[in-house]
Formats: C-alpha cells, sequence, structure tokens
C-alpha cells in the first residue's frame, strides 16, 4: 500500500505554495523598485 | 494637413439647399481631385539609393517571383514541409511571431482610450499602424501555408465553416481585427484626404473600435496558443503546457511593447523631421513608462512560467541540451531582459531599455518558433528547418511592410494629434 506523508512537499504542493508567496512578497517589492524613479527623478531636480 | 496642402481634398462646397442642380458636378469633381491627390501621392518622395532600399528592393523582387512560383508549383517546390512537418517558418514566424508583436496596438489603444492615461496619446497612431499592417502582412502570410490557400474563405463563407477548430476562431479574429484596425486607423485616413465630417464620424467610433479590438486581441492572442493544445505528444514538455493560451496571451503585452519601444525609436530618428520638439521630448518619458509596464508583465509572467513548471514536476528535463535551451530562453530573454527593464525605468537608462527590448524581440521570437517549429516533434529522427525559398519570402513579407509603413507615415499625418 502506498503511504501518504504529509511531509513530502511535491504531494503536498508545497512547492507551490512557497513559490506563489514568494511571488506576492517579490512583486510588492518589484512594483516599488519601478515606481521609485520619479521620486528619485524629483530629488536629482532639486 | 498633409493632403490639403496638396490639391485641397475635400474643400469642394459641400452638399446644399438650392444647388440641386450642381451636385452632380460637385461630386464627380471630387472624385476626380481624389484621384489626382492619389495619384500625385503616389510619387516617390526623398532619395532613392538609400542602404535600405538597395538591400530590400532586390529581396523584394525575388521574392515576389517566388511567391508566384510557390503558387503555381506548389508547397513542395518551396517550403522543406512535409507530413510530420505541416507547419513551417511561414506559420511560425510570420503568423504566431508577427501576431504577437502587433500586441503593442491593443496594449497602447487600451491605455489610452480605456484607462485614459493621456501621456501615450502621441504614440497611438503610428502603434495602430503598425498592427494594422502587421496584421494585414504576418496574418495575411497564413495564406502562404495553405496547400488549398482558396479554403481560406471557407470560415467566412460558410462552404464547411469548420467551427469545431480553434482556427475557426483565429480566421474569423484576424478579419475582424483587421477591420477594427482599419477603422481605428481611419481617422488619420479621412484627415489626409481632408474629409474633416468623416473623420469626426470615423474619431466617435474610436473607442467602441477599441474595446471591440480588445476583446478580440485577448481571445485570438490565447487562441494562437490554443492551436498547439491539440500537439501535447508532439512538443516538448518543457514547452507544452494547458495554459499555452494564457502565456501566449500574457506575453504578447510584453512583446508588442517591446516592439513599440524598438520601432518607435528607429521612427523617431528615420522621421524626426515629422515629429515636432514636444513630442520629441515626451517620447523618452513614453518610453520610461513602456519600459515599467513591460517589465512588471514579464515579471508575472516568469513566475507564471515557474509554476507550472514546478507543478508538471519537470525537473527531470533539464538535464540535457533541451533543459539548456529552455533555461537560456526562460530566464536569458525573460527575467534577465525583466530586470533590465526594471533597473532602466528606475534609472532612466534608455540604453539599458532598448537592450532590454531587443532581447525580449528575441526571446518571443524564440519562443513562439520552439513551440511551433523547434521543439515540434522533437522525439522524432526527422527535422525540420526552412529552405531558404521560405527565409525570402518572409524577409519579402517584412520588407514590403516597411516600406508601406513608411509610405504612410511620411504621407499621412500619423506623427502629428
Amino acid at each position: 500500500m502506498e503511504s501518504y506523508s504529509y511531509i513530502n512537499i511535491f504531494e503536498t504542493k508545497g512547492l507551490e505554495y512557497i513559490l506563489l508567496i514568494c511571488f506576492l512578497l517579490l512583486f510588492i517589492y518589484f512594483v516599488r523598485y519601478i515606481f521609485s524613479s520619479k521620486k528619485k527623478a524629483d530629488e536629482n531636480m532639486k | 494637413m498633409a493632403g490639403k496642402n496638396v490639391l485641397e481634398i475635400g474643400t469642394a462646397t459641400p452638399f446644399k439647399k438650392g444647388y440641386k442642380m450642381d451636385k452632380k458636378t460637385i461630386f464627380f469633381g471630387e472624385v476626380k481631385r481624389f484621384f489626382k491627390f492619389i495619384l500625385q501621392e503616389m510619387k516617390p518622395r526623398g532619395k532613392w539609393l538609400t542602404p535600405f532600399n538597395i538591400i530590400s528592393l532586390p529581396i523584394m523582387f525575388i521574392g515576389f517571383i517566388l511567391l508566384i512560383l510557390r503558387f503555381v508549383k506548389g508547397l513542395g517546390y518551396a517550403t522543406n514541409l512535409s507530413q510530420e512537418f505541416p507547419w513551417g517558418f511561414w506559420i511560425g514566424f510570420d503568423v504566431i511571431t508577427g501576431v504577437a508583436f502587433a500586441g503593442g496596438a491593443y496594449v497602447i489603444t487600451f491605455v489610452v482610450y480605456v484607462m485614459k492615461v493621456e501621456k501615450y496619446h502621441p504614440i497611438v497612431k503610428v502603434t495602430v499602424l503598425n498592427g494594422l499592417l502587421a496584421y494585414m502582412f504576418y496574418a495575411g502570410a497564413l495564406v502562404l501555408d495553405l496547400g488549398k490557400p482558396w479554403n481560406i474563405f471557407n470560415p467566412i463563407i460558410g462552404n464547411s465553416f469548420g467551427y469545431n477548430s480553434v482556427l475557426f476562431l483565429v480566421a474569423w479574429h484576424f478579419l475582424l481585427y483587421m477591420a477594427t484596425e482599419f477603422l481605428e486607423f481611419s481617422p488619420t485616413i479621412a484627415q489626409w484626404l481632408g474629409w474633416e465630417k468623416l473623420q469626426k464620424i470615423l474619431k466617435s467610433l474610436t473607442v467602441g473600435a477599441v474595446i471591440f479590438g480588445i476583446t478580440l486581441s485577448i481571445l485570438h492572442q490565447s487562441g494562437l496558443g490554443a492551436l498547439f493544445l491539440m500537439a501535447k505528444s508532439k512538443i516538448h514538455p518543457l514547452w507544452y503546457s494547458e495554459f499555452i493560451p494564457v502565456f501566449f496571451f500574457v506575453s504578447s503585452i510584453f512583446a508588442g511593447l517591446s516592439m513599440v519601444i524598438f520601432e518607435g525609436t528607429i521612427s523617431h530618428r528615420v522621421f524626426k523631421d515629422k515629429i515636432d520638439s514636444k513630442h520629441h521630448a515626451a517620447f523618452d518619458e513614453i518610453i520610461f513608462g513602456l519600459a515599467k509596464g513591460a517589465a512588471i508583465t514579464m515579471f508575472v509572467y516568469y513566475f507564471f512560467k515557474a509554476l507550472v513548471f514546478i507543478h508538471g514536476g519537470q525537473w527531470s528535463y533539464l538535464t540535457d541540451s533541451w533543459g539548456i535551451w529552455y533555461l537560456f530562453e526562460v530566464i536569458g530573454l525573460v527575467l534577465i531582459p525583466c530586470f533590465m527593464f526594471a533597473y532602466g525605468a528606475k534609472n532612466r537608462n534608455l540604453g539599458i531599455i532598448r537592450t532590454a527590448a531587443i532581447l525580449t524581440m528575441i526571446g518571443i521570437i524564440l519562443n513562439r518558433l520552439n513551440i511551433s517549429i523547434i521543439t515540434f516533434n522533437w522525439n522524432i529522427p526527422a527535422v525540420y528547418y526552412p529552405s531558404w525559398i521560405e527565409i525570402v519570402i518572409t524577409l519579402m513579407i517584412i520588407f514590403t511592410e516597411i516600406w508601406v509603413f513608411r509610405w504612410v507615415v511620411s504621407r499621412m499625418p500619423v506623427f502629428e494629434d
């Protein structure tokens, strides 16, 4: 009989969840990084 | 206004009460002036002996002869297509890749007419023109790859609709989208001809046409990907996914934006005398905005790719040369240009953004060719490579499109507000 273990990250799709959480966190940082350019440019102008 | 300066088209006395006897005369006078004006505009302008003309004209001439031979002697004469490889370079590069690059039109019209971001208004007309021509030439190249090209009308005229096929959707969408893009561009043509009343009417239809066009684009960009869903056993598992339609749609956004950056950069150099200084100054800001859009879309695309990869448990495929090829496409031509766009936009570096746009375009070409040609039938000994005739005809199509684009831009008020 095949055993099922919750520790197996592939069977529980743990990697997918980790990747998704990483994506959401990184996406916030990434968008902030891109849109910080205007502030920087304005500061340079001053 | 380009038209009015030449022959004052459309300035004839309008049809008013009391002028009934003159209606016919006015009409025929207008028609006569119209044809005179068109003939005048057909005359070449500028220098003939430019490097581009010297390279493109012989290729177009040879390509045209080869095109005739292809239709007279059939696909076997002109292509390396076979039973194993029924779709080749014309579908893989011209149609699948060309349509992805035309994605800039629906993205920019959405941003300007639906989101009301006026910053991008100066590039709307040229982007729509680019999209229209891309569809006319690249989607039109679909005819080249049909063994019985006269059957192209079947999905339209009802002689065996074939509505079970994804190509039915693609055929109708291409047709409707070309008409929609023509409608979006038609105010510029009316302005060129000096038909002010018609221009106003056509302008009032623009928003409706844009919304219809965006809907069509989303569906047929993904529809082109859906064509490959039936080839699960033929495409390498690293490239095949049930999400191909979504990948095709998302990648068409940054493919289109990269194309707009690339084409806009060249246009602003070649047609600098047609662009006023205000638009020249605004163009850099537009590029930065487009780079941000491309970076964000590529970021999402990359993670979605990674998610599908992990979900499919495809680690074992990374160990051979296909795996390295896949990583080169996904990391080298998606993730790296994504960060380059972000870095360039943040640090206001146009050089990095332009390089990223070129890398992204190469990535899109590679992705579409990987799915449609390179990894197609990867598990059989037979290999497809395009014949020289296929390549010359493709070059002819590209050069003809550039010639038409140049003709339109140098005559119609494409860069005017």
